[in-house]
């Protein structure tokens, strides 16, 4: 049996000198973190970023002073109260079981740290996310694996690079076409996902002219990795209204259907213009559908004489072959034993982009 | 006086079954805790050896920025089995299978678990769900991370649909083995163990089995719909036919988050042992130590969706999580500092379990601070999906769950085998271990800051210099892992014999043989206090007869 203990052991002078050790070199770490250049890091292109990094250097500054203690008073309890080859082999610690005071402290303490950093979160990410919108709305859109853009008054989407003016509210909405996508852009210490079916928002103020990489932070399949070759360029007023107005001229004649949800009424085909409807047939549906027999599938059936062909009177979903039923399944979509098309709003059709498209594939006989 | 003595203990769970016969009996379809423990603690082992080399073909394509060791596409799947093995059959079965079913009946004083068959089911979906993930390597692996969020998920292979039925398999045998030991700990105590005299092994335990209980179901929930959509067309996630992706998320965290704890609150319980014994004082703070388990995982259940603040939240919904969030740092200090505190004041024995704690202690508070900064919505909204992020969690998981799981093997292994392990390539194995970590986990904060995302087969140049030392510290990691396993295998026949208590612990498992009689003990003894007190006799009666050559009472008078 362990032999009972005498006096127990009261905190030495030891504890004290550590306790002051510790105490000077958290400040320092804490008067370090609170001035750190994060800025020379990573640059910080909008006040909101420079407010994150103060909210960073806070939790960084306050990490470190914990750190400190943690770590230090650790380093000093194993070393000081180490089994020593004098002690008897039975020998034990203080029998101390817990200590009101130390316990009221140690938990009154980081819960009021966590009201403090509460307070400064949340007043921090008000900044962020509730600043009302009031400047330029831009959008972008992930694909596997690149982005492409829309700006306001540009028909169709902008590739490669979006541009907006220095010192003016930005709003980017992102969404997807196909996997969760992410758009982060570390210099302005933001990013949203690109869901797909959703609309995420960011909204910052640009400060300084420069151009930005924007990287996938969401992992997107093969090329994840490569997909951070595109730029978010911040230029002066000048140069953006430039740039906006040689997007607006050369998209002048490029269909700007959106993807927008259908309501689900008939749609009226008497407008439908089979030329346009070729073009778009390239576009939205050649990649799964041939213009070719029935039985010439790719991923869907072939569709060339889908009104007059006499093996197959009807639809793929048991309808009749009519104009007004082909304007149907486009709206809704089709999901069956030979396969899965997507509907209007998945495919970025509008109700007269179905009108043409039912007019062109009526022409074909 | 034997006689006596079984009458003092009594109780339905008080009853010897017979002793198994035969090899496939005692040792493969084993109904005994202390066999299944052991065999959780194999399987696990064998998948940290085939995980950890993932994680080096990981490190080894990350040497270069371009990558080129091997193609995206197996990178992409050899991360994503990495994440899921380490998770789903490595940590969470070697803490609560493994650990929990070895050591927590012997510490309440039971001769078994309540439902030993179903025990040994749950055991054995494990190797056949490990078998089926890593068979999935032959048709195509699943590549989208051990998150798999669709619309990614339903992009993959036929891999991905064995992960669904593997991690699912897995899920089961988790809730299983939860409400097992639930009902164990409820109802098996020892006569006198009152829950204020547990050990806090078993509080952590018992903090753990509802989060297994209760989180795993909405895995479970989760992956079938992923299964049946990807099978058979049922639409639940994919937005392009009315589904919602973010939905996967919400009931993937649902679970994911409780299961860090499901990860950590065992570990908790490990240290909260290993500490008193080698620094020969009371643990300090006992009942906070085990409400605060609690605390930790209930307040676990209501902070899921912080890992989804980039997901499209509405705005107000991230305000609660991120401030949840925070508040579990103050039952989470309040634990470290009660661990500090019992230090303090010892007589510290630096065997090469208690360095781990100790190493643990740091690195775990370390992922603990790294944590609060990714709780805040605004640093979380430039940290997200970066190596901050994977810094962050291997400080947490390996720092904290695999330290932790070294420290309760360099302690418990003697209980397991008889034998000690050898001290002095455990102290190599602390040593390389603790620098190969920090250098591999370390650098991934200030690269996720600076730009570096994650899950990427290659990187911006810029970055390149500190991944090689990563790659460099991780493969000391390798090798420190290496020497324990040399440890075991040598120990297993030329350790030192161990004896009953080679360490001077007081919980009850060191009152008895080592390895345990299949009975555990002679007669249940009667316990009268909380164990930790080293100025005092041990608290319990009836153990008279536990390391002598007596066969049991109850046995003895049947052969008569």
């Amino acid at each position: 049996m362990a032999v009972k203990q005498e006096a127990p052991v009261r905190v030495d002078r030891n504890f004290w000198i550590v306790t002051l050790v510790l105490a000077l070199l958290s400040v320092a770490a804490v008067a370090y973190w609170m001035n750190a250049p994060v800025a020379k890091w990573l640059p910080a292109a909008s006040d909101s970023a420079e407010d994150v990094d103060d909210l960073f250097r806070f939790m960084a500054a306050s990490g470190s002073a914990l750190m400190i203690y943690v770590l230090g008073y650790l380093l000093y309890f194993v070393i000081a109260f180490r089994a020593k080859k004098t002690d008897a082999p039975n020998a034990i610690g203080v029998q101390v079981h817990d200590n009101h005071t130390l316990e009221f402290w140690w938990t009154i303490v980081p819960a009021v740290f966590v009201v403090i950093l509460s307070i400064l979160s949340v007043k921090i990410w008000f900044g962020i996310q509730l600043q009302p919108s009031n400047g330029l709305v831009v959008e972008a859109i992930g694909h596997q694996w690149y982005y492409s853009f829309r700006a306001p008054g540009v028909n169709g989407e902008i590739p490669n690079e979006i541009h907006v003016p220095v010192n003016k509210q930005v709003t980017i909405d992102v969404t997807s076409t196909d996997v969760i996508h992410s758009f982060w852009i570390p210099q302005f210490r933001v990013k949203a996902d690109m869901v797909p079916g959703l609309v995420n928002t960011i909204r910052f103020t640009p400060n300084t002219v420069g151009r930005y990489q924007i990287i996938c932070a969401e992992f997107c399949g093969t090329q994840h990795g490569e997909m951070n070759k595109q730029y978010f360029v911040v230029d002066p007023p000048a140069t953006f209204a430039t740039w906006l107005k040689g997007w607006q001229i050369k998209n002048a004649n490029v269909s700007d259907a959106l993807p927008k949800a259908g309501s689900g009424a008939a749609i009226d085909l008497s407008k439908g213009v089979a030329a346009s409807g070729q073009a778009l047939f390239a576009q939205k549906c050649s990649s799964c559908h041939a213009i070719a027999a029935f039985d010439h599938k790719v991923v869907g059936p072939g569709l060339k004489g889908i009104l007059s062909d006499p093996n197959h009177p009807n639809l793929v979903d048991g309808d009749p072959a009519t104009a007004a039923n082909i304007a149907v399944i486009l709206q809704k979509g089709y999901t069956g034993p030979i396969g899965m098309m997507p509907n209007q709003s998945a495919n970025g059709l509008s109700d007269g982009d179905i009108a043409n498209l039912v007019a062109y594939l009526a022409s074909l006989k | 006086m034997a006689v006596a003595a079984v009458h003092t203990s009594g109780g339905i769970a008080d009853h010897i079954h017979p002793e198994p016969q035969g090899f496939i009996r005692r040792y493969v379809f084993s109904i005994d805790h202390k066999i299944i423990g052991i065999q959780y603690l194999i399987t696990g082992f064998v998948f940290l050896v085939l995980a950890g080399l993932l994680a080096e073909l990981i490190r080894v394509q990350l040497m270069n920025a371009n990558g080129g060791f091997i193609s995206p596409d197996t990178y992409n799947e050899i991360y994503t089995m990495h994440g899921s093995a380490m998770v789903w059959l490595v940590i969470i079965p070697i803490v609560t299978g493994g650990f929990g079913n070895f050591i927590f009946p012997l510490q309440l004083g039971a001769r078994d678990v309540a439902f030993p068959w179903l025990n040994m089911l749950s055991f054995w979906m494990f190797p056949v769900a490990g078998l089926l993930l890593f068979s999935s390597f032959l048709l195509g692996a699943p590549v989208a991370g051990w998150t798999e969020y669709p619309p990614m998920s339903l992009q993959g292979g036929v891999g991905t649909s064995m992960w669904c039925v593997a991690i699912f398999l897995v899920g089961v045998s988790s809730t299983l083995t939860g409400m097992n030991f639930m009902v164990t700990i409820l109802k098996m105590r020892a006569p006198g163990m009152t829950f204020t005299r547990m050990p806090l092994f078993v509080w952590a335990q018992l903090a753990t089995a509802p989060l297994s209980m209760v989180a795993t179901t909405a895995l479970a929930a989760a992956l079938a719909a992923l299964f049946m959509e990807r099978q058979f067309g049922i639409p639940f996630y994919d937005p392009a036919r009315g589904g919602s992706p973010v939905l996967w998320q919400h009931m993937f965290w649902f679970y994911s988050h409780p299961a860090v704890y499901i990860m950590i609150l065992p570990v908790f319980g490990i240290i909260s042992e290993v500490l008193p014994t080698f620094a020969r004082k009371p643990v300090f703070g006992y009942k906070l130590i085990a409400f605060s388990s609690v605390a930790i995982a209930l307040a676990g259940f209501m902070v899921w969706a912080h890992h989804m603040f980039t997901s499209g939240l509405a705005p107000y919904l991230q305000l609660p999580f991120m401030i949840l969030t925070f508040t579990i740092a103050v039952p989470t200090g309040v634990k470290i500092f009660s661990w500090m505190a019992t230090l303090w004041g010892g007589k510290i024995h630096y065997t090469t379990a208690l360095l781990f704690a100790v190493g643990f202690l740091a690195l775990f508070t370390f992922g603990g601070v790294t944590g609060i900064f990714l709780a805040a919505v605004p640093f979380d909204l430039h940290a997200h999906g970066t190596y901050f992020i994977v810094g962050h969690f291997h400080y947490v998981l390996v720092g904290g769950s695999l330290m932790g799981i070294f420290a309760g093997m360099y302690y418990w292994f003697p209980k397991f085998s008889g034998r000690m392990l050898n001290e002095t390539i455990g102290k190599w194995h602390f040593w390389l271990f603790f620098v190969g970590f920090n250098g591999t986990f370390l650098p991934m904060h200030w690269l996720g800051f600076l730009g570096m995302p994650r899950r990427v087969a290659e990187y911006d140049p810029q970055f390149q210099m500190w991944n090689r030392v990563e790659s460099v510290s991780s493969f000391i990691m390798t090798f420190a892992i290496l020497l324990f396993f040399i440890n075991m295998f040598v120990s297993m026949r030329n350790g030192k014999k161990a004896g009953p208590n080679p360490w001077g612990g007081r919980t009850l498992e060191w009152m008895i043989p080592s390895p345990p009689h299949y009975y555990n003990f002679k007669n249940i003894p009667t316990v009268y206090a909380l164990p930790y007190d080293f100025s005092e006799p041990l608290p319990y009666k009836g153990l008279e007869d536990e390391l002598n050559d007596k066969p049991p009472a109850q046995l003895a008078g049947a052969h008569h």
